[in-house]
């Protein structure tokens, strides 16, 4: 009994470590944003900070009149779909100690294969956008499988290959679309429109974008958790990234399990990919990178390579971009100190000395009152004991 | 009277980040010119006590005298500048310098002030080592010189440090028999030049024979100071477990079997090209502990490495119940009932960052029992795992508590529960005792012997003499890559017979060697 307390204790504690810390790091980020637009501000520029702070802060949530802001609130999670899909797969693959910054041309390889099929194959509603995402999945598992395979079998870097391979994989969708599958009718250089049995329904019929896409999203979430913590394939995977040696000796496939993450971790990316593209256009228009395979390394680090806690970090970082956006559109803040504030948040997160002499604090006084809880047992003990023989 | 010790840390208390209280209220004095023994188990704060004292890691609360002047010891400079040196059990040497230019690290002769000054070095290297008596050969590189000598080395630079006072540390857990008296008689010439020395050690006939008096730790508390001469080896032994230690193991006549292992003709040249396994033959029954004693560095850790694929053998042949395991994959070696425990733990034994259930499980996660389909069985897992920690008595909260949260001793356990609970017919312990507890070093013995009287084949590396005589049926030695001597009954064995072959004074003809093939 005294063990699980002391076990709720200990993580009590990590907890409240946790959250002191992530509200450090954004309170000395906000600081900072604050003294910028306090600096590139005209005319009143307190007001004028206090309003942009206002947007950044509470602007997705609410409108100037207080009321809430349903579409806004809308917007912010239909955002969370894609870089859920990229923080999972990137929780994969860094939890296994592959460095593979791949998903960010995954999600986009799976968003081109969805729309050939959205386009090209005939198949009936119901049918078409799950085929359409699992060949997303299988394609970018096969597109990961170049950097997994090389690493594996030749001790390759997966790092500059993925990073590398996201270019190629790029410019040779940039290539089909502009020569072949353009169409030509139209003013921009997109592909002819979807079949309307393709899409993915929204969610609420509001113009946000917010489609049964998030409900897959936060299913994947819940399945991907499972298979980390609760198989063997995910295990593995884990133990890998913690002591590969160990694996080895242990009687584990090193070389199997690199591969697997990989894969998943691409298969990840191609149904974020397919999820977005169905959801939110009609037709395949991404001339460049997305960015959303970026965004997914964040959202894994800050997630700890947790995919429990990825919703939370994607849901971080859609609300700050919201914000942040709000901030640039009234009041004329310049975008690029969106990139400046989550720097200056992410280098907080991440550096792993920030604050550890609070934790340490924390730590000794968890440690004292578990030696105190242990005397005041002792001393009852030793009481008992007394008085029974006094008996 | 607080002018006689040279060394007053009063009331100290240390807690690591990771909530372990190390040292609790500790006081620990230490008089000029003694010998002075810290004991304990592996994780009773020994260690941590003298990290404090070298300003390694600072003490949470508590102070520290030396010399009757407070001092606060922020980093091993500070400790080095008020006349403290250590020399730790892991030589702080670089192996591809010469033992002068070691000598002089961070404070090199100059010449014309810039180019270093090599004959000054070794001229305060040969000066150091005639006065002192430490025997060291000043040009020769760190790599190639014996243990023995690095460690003279270890002292010598904490001694031209202007060191008064010199913790060692486990000093003599890598030294052979007839090393550790020379060892000796050079620290009972130092203190008798007026310096003083801690002494950190777990052998008992050690700490009886050269120290003045000893502080005894327990779970992070001292168990009070006391005179060498005044205690026993069987009250130590009680003070720093709690209760009486066997130290003799018991053991039935082995009654060996058939053949389990069978090595023939192995051979292994290094990157370097040195020959570290020469035509090593021998074959280890069911129900027999065959240890392997040497010097380390003689090829136990080759052979070790080769038998479970972690290297590959330039020739030879390995095989296990009449089947291959040269160039196998370990899940292969393992479904062959081959367990290892690895001489470097916390590299092969544990993943550190995972918790003990899940250290527990590695080796068996694919097995059926543990696998409801495609998923963990969670119970059982839960069920297998608390047996274990049950049955091996690792000393923990719960199996879902990090692994390297605990004490040597206890990650030892885990490593072990998880390899002999797996039905193995060959276990290979390399060095299974090194470096932990009282407590566990007898309780995985014990294991041990139990298991090879069930009909476990098991071979023994060990550098401690004293375990691999205990518990060996019988022994070989490895001497420069090859068996120098192959002992059928170790019971009417000495250490000085031992010493002689492990040092490679003494060797034993190819026809005597050859019986351990059995054939």
């Amino acid at each position: 009994m005294n063990e699980k307390k002391a076990m709720q204790a200990a993580r009590r504690r990590s907890l409240t470590f946790t959250l002191v810390r992530g509200a450090a790091a954004i309170g000395i980020a906000l600081l900072v944003a604050a003294v910028l637009i306090f600096v590139s501000a005209d005319g009143d520029r307190l007001a004028h900070t206090g309003e942009a702070l206002r947007q950044l802060l509470i602007g997705p949530l609410f409108r100037s009149n207080g009321s809430i802001n349903v579409k806004n609130i809308c917007d912010v999670l239909a955002a969370m779909i894609p870089t859920i899909f990229t923080g999972l797969a990137t929780c994969v693959m860094f939890s296994a100690n592959q460095f593979n910054l791949g998903a960010e041309g995954g999600i986009m390889l799976g968003a081109f294969v969805s729309a050939l099929f959205a386009v090209y194959v005939p198949l009936p509603a119901g049918v078409l956008p799950v085929v359409a995402v699992l060949a997303a999945a299988a394609a970018v598992s096969v597109m990961m499988l170049i950097p997994a395979v090389l690493k594996a079998k030749l001790g390759v870097s997966e790092m500059v290959n993925s990073l590398m391979l996201n270019y190629v994989v790029m410019y040779l969708i940039k290539y089909l679309l502009n020569t072949h599958l353009a169409d030509k009718t139209k003013g921009q250089i997109q592909s002819y429109p979807f079949q309307e049995q393709a899409r993915i329904a929204p969610l609420i019929d509001n113009g946000s974008m917010l489609t049964w896409g998030f409900v897959i999203a936060l299913i994947f979430v819940v399945l991907t958790s499972l298979f980390m913590y609760r198989t063997r394939w995910g295990y593995g995977i884990r133990m890998i990234g913690i002591n590969q040696d160990f694996a080895r000796y242990s009687g584990m496939n090193v070389a199997a399990i690199v591969i697997l993450s990989q894969v998943l971790g691409g298969a990840l990316a191609g149904i974020g990919g397919g999820v977005e593209m169905l959801g939110r256009y009609s037709a395949y228009s991404w001339n460049a990178l997305p960015g959303y395979g970026w965004t997914g390394i964040t959202v894994a680090i800050l997630a700890g390579n947790n995919p429990a806690f990825v919703p939370l970090a994607a849901f971080f970082m859609a609300y700050l971009n919201k914000g942040c956006l709000l901030m640039s559109t009234y009041c004329g803040v310049p975008s690029q100190l969106i990139d400046i504030l989550q720097a200056v948040i992410f280098v907080f997160f991440a550096a792993k000395q920030f604050l550890a002499k609070y934790r340490q604090r924390l730590v000794v006084k968890g440690a004292q009152e578990e030696l105190a809880a242990q005397k005041a047992a002792a001393a009852e003990a030793a009481a008992e004991t007394a008085e029974g023989s006094v008996k | 009277m607080a002018e006689e010790y040279v060394v007053q840390m009063k009331g100290i208390t240390k807690v690591y980040p990771n909530g372990i209280a190390a040292n609790q209220d500790v006081d620990f004095n230490v008089r000029k010119g003694e010998i002075h023994a810290l004991m304990g188990e592996n994780g009773a704060g020994k260690s941590t006590l003298m990290k404090m004292l070298f300003g390694l890691e600072q003490p949470t609360s508590g102070e520290i005298w030396v010399n009757g002047e407070k001092v606060n010891l922020s980093s091993p400079a500070v400790a080095i500048s008020k006349g403290i040196g250590m020399v730790h059990q892991h030589f702080m040497l670089v192996p591809s310098l010469t033992v002068a230019e070691n000598m002089v690290l961070g404070m090199v002769p100059k010449k014309s002030g810039l180019f270093i000054d090599q004959k000054k070095a070794v001229e305060i290297t040969e000066e150091y080592s005639r006065k002192f008596n430490l025997e060291v050969d000043p040009n020769a590189k760190v790599m190639d010189i014996p243990v023995g000598m690095k460690q003279k080395v270890e002292i010598l630079k904490a001694l031209v440090r202007g060191a008064k006072i010199l913790i060692l540390d486990e000093p003599t857990a890598v030294l052979t028999t007839q090393e550790t008296t020379e060892l000796f008689r050079e620290l009972v010439n130092l203190k008798n030049q007026g310096y003083t020395l801690i002494f950190i050690s777990h052998k008992l006939n050690e700490i009886m024979e050269i120290t003045d008096r000893m502080t005894i730790l327990r779970g992070g508390k001292s168990m009070g100071v006391h005179e060498t001469k005044d205690v026993t080896a069987e009250e130590i032994s009680r003070l720093m477990v709690g209760r009486d230690v066997v130290l003799k193991v018991q053991k039935d006549k082995a009654q060996p079997g058939d053949e389990v292992l069978r090595v023939r003709d192995l051979e292994y040249v290094n990157e370097w090209g040195k020959k570290m396994l020469d035509k090593v033959s021998f074959s280890l029954r069911r129900g027999e502990i065959l240890g392997i004693a040497g010097v380390e560095g003689n090829g136990q850790k080759e052979l070790v490495d080769m038998l479970f694929h972690l290297n590959v053998p330039n020739a030879g042949t390995a095989t296990v119940n009449g089947e291959n395991i040269l160039g196998v994959s370990q899940r292969k070696i393992r479904e062959k009932g081959v367990s290892l425990v690895p001489e470097d733990r916390m590299l092969y034994g544990i993943a550190g960052a995972a918790s003990i259930q899940e250290n527990m499980i590695a080796d068996r996660c694919g097995s059926k029992r543990l696998n409801k389909g495609p998923m963990f069985d969670m119970k059982s897992i839960h069920a297998e795992v608390d047996q274990l920690i049950q049955d091996y008595t690792v000393l923990c909260k719960s199996g879902s508590q990090r692994v390297d949260n605990l004490s040597g001793g206890n990650i030892q356990k885990v490593v072990v529960a998880r390899e002999f609970s797996n039905n193995p017919c060959l276990i290979i312990a390399d060095q299974p005792t090194r470096g932990i507890d009282v407590g566990a070093t007898e309780f995985i013995r014990k294991k041990l012997v139990e298991l090879s009287r069930a009909g476990v084949a098991v071979l023994l590396v060990s550098a401690d003499l004293n375990e691999v005589m205990e518990l060996s049926d019988s022994l070989m030695v490895m001497c420069g890559g090859r068996i120098a001597a192959y002992f059928e009954d170790t019971s009417e064995l000495s250490d000085e017979v031992m010493g002689e072959y492990m040092l490679g004074l003494k060797r034993q003809t190819p026809e005597e060697v050859r019986r351990v093939c059995h054939e």
